[in-house]
């Protein structure tokens, strides 16, 4: 139903500057129990943003104490995990998480990792008191509903940390924003829109001004690239030691080494066929999620 | 220059504003080939047109070339310097010699000096009463420019407005505020597009510029069309 949709994106764009609110428009939209929204990983930190109910917010915590569950694979393999019989035939494996579960009454779980660009940074968790498939129609809705939160997120993250933009004033400055904005479109294929909010991202991800960023894009010692996973870099000379970049980088999968190694179970039921976007070696990586 | 080549390219930029008036023409295609009719016009090398923005800050709508030396040079003299003084009095300011009289701007002449440029002119741009922006010359050697030039320099500009104020008849209704930002707006879209163009033709922004009018001109659309087509990925090219 488009207009359910149009609705929840229109809620989710209301939000004024609180996160709060996120998870209801998702409930409003898509046939599910509960939902939950949080951000994971070193560039915008691990805690849940809004969820619908406890028990949303609980499949959160678990998530994050444990280290493992949908929303960290949704996140590393940059696409939905559904498990719509969790406790009965999960197809994945997540030892301590699925034990933890089992005190709760969570039939289905289903994530949608959030993220623009290459930029990857938190997941949305629908579950279902009763298990059964998500229906394709609200499975793609979820898809297009994670992808508004995404940006409505990182928006947020960077006018709070007040990344130095070019001053309203100061438009010589924001030619070289526009002229890497279109390095980046033609890198990614992504819209103008949001080909300036990932050079805002990066910007704070590495806590510098978005010139500069723009810069290292027009001059190419940046270079964005969906395979990576993560943004390359060609410059030589690494970021500063403890900067936010160091450690939004080390985010990708390929650059830390794996906590814990988990045995990935065949993907195909959830409609995906394969995992090149996983690191390398094939190993599926639980992060730490300190 | 002969009299007789410099009536032609008069004449050229006069049917360009004619175009613009009769069938209809970007407003920033207009200022790009005023800004570049300019300097084949009269005795300046480089030229730059600036537009006030909703907020009243100068905003560079077009200019002979993308060095970062000259986009620097007018950025300064846009910040204090002639280029805001013009725009601020109304008024036209000529500074003929950039070495002496150190007084006022020193930033914007060090970094004028630096870029090669002795003397420079800053014209308004007049709509009515109001004025709406500046068009600002450079050239690498010191002096007035002649009585003759001076003319040619304030009909550039007031072809400029002429231009500005028929797009803004078209859109009826439109503040000229309004107009100016669309105008603005289509530079933000044509950087964004060289911006691809560099990346996909592997190009530097002057390069990427001249292909992407280029491309305009061979198919008869207008700078913003084709910059637009680039930046929603419907065109390839």
């Amino acid at each position: 139903m488009p207009d359910r949709f149009a609705a929840a994106a229109k809620a989710i764009a209301a939000i004024a500057d609180d996160s709060v609110g996120l998870a209801a428009p998702l409930l409003d939209a898509i046939p599910v129990t509960g939902a939950s929204v949080s951000t994971i990983g070193s560039l915008l930190g691990t805690r849940t943003l809004d969820a619908s109910d406890r028990r949303a917010a609980r499949i959160d915590e678990l998530q994050f104490d444990l280290g493992e569950g949908p929303c960290w694979d949704a996140i590393q393999s940059a696409r939905p995990i559904l498990e719509p019989d969790l406790l009965g035939r999960p197809v994945r494996h997540w030892p301590a998480f699925l034990g933890a579960m089992q005190r709760e009454p969570v039939a289905a779980l289903f994530a949608f990792p959030l993220m623009v660009g290459p930029l990857r940074f938190g997941a949305i968790d629908l579950y279902r008191d009763a298990a059964g498939e998500l229906a394709r129609e609200d499975a793609a809705r979820a898809e297009q509903l994670a992808a508004v939160v995404s940006r409505h997120v990182l928006r947020r993250a960077i006018r709070t940390a007040g990344i130095a933009e070019p001053a309203e004033g100061d438009r010589f400055s924001r030619r070289i924003v526009h002229q890497a904005t279109g390095f980046v479109i033609a890198q990614l294929g992504v819209s103008a829109e949001d080909a300036e909010l990932l050079i805002q991202g990066q910007a704070f991800s590495e806590n510098r001004p978005m010139t500069e960023v723009a810069t290292d894009i027009v001059e190419r010692r940046t270079v964005f690239s969906m395979d990576s996973g993560f943004i390359e870099d060609r410059s030589t000379d690494a970021p500063p030691a403890g900067s936010r970049g160091e450690s939004a980088r080390a985010q990708s999968p390929s650059a830390e080494p794996a906590e814990s190694e988990v045995p990935r179970a065949d993907p195909s039921a959830d409609g995906s066929t394969g995992n090149d976007r996983l690191g390398d070696d094939g190993s599926d990586v639980a992060e730490d999620p300190a | 220059m002969t009299e007789v080549s410099r009536e032609a390219i008069l004449l050229d930029a006069l049917a360009t504003l004619a175009d613009t008036l009769v069938v209809g023409y970007d407003v920033v295609d207009l200022v790009q080939m005023l800004v570049e009719t300019s300097t084949s016009l009269f005795d300046v090398d480089d030229a730059g047109l600036l537009l006030a923005d909703d907020g009243g800050e100068l905003d560079l709508l077009a200019s002979t070339s993308e060095a970062g030396a000259l986009i620097e040079t007018i950025a300064l003299s846009a910040e204090s310097g002639p280029c805001i003084e013009s725009f601020r009095t109304g008024k036209i300011v000529a500074v003929p010699d950039l070495r002496t009289d150190a007084d006022a701007w020193g930033e914007f002449r060090i970094a004028s000096i630096d870029a090669g440029f002795l003397s420079t002119i800053a014209v308004p741009l007049r709509l009515r009463d109001e004025v709406i922006g500046s068009l600002n010359f450079f050239r690498r050697e010191p002096g007035e420019l002649n009585r003759r030039d001076l003319r040619a320099a304030q009909a550039m500009a007031d072809m400029a407005a002429i231009g500005i104020l028929h797009e803004r008849s078209l859109r009826e209704g439109d503040a000229v505020r309004q107009q100016l930002q669309y105008a603005l707006d289509s530079r933000v879209v044509i950087e964004q597009a060289k911006g691809v163009l560099a990346h996909t033709h592997d190009l530097g922004m002057d390069d990427a510029f001249a292909t992407l009018r280029r491309y305009a001109r061979s198919n008869r659309l207008t700078l913003r069309e084709v910059a637009q087509g680039l930046v929603d990925r419907t065109l390839i090219f």
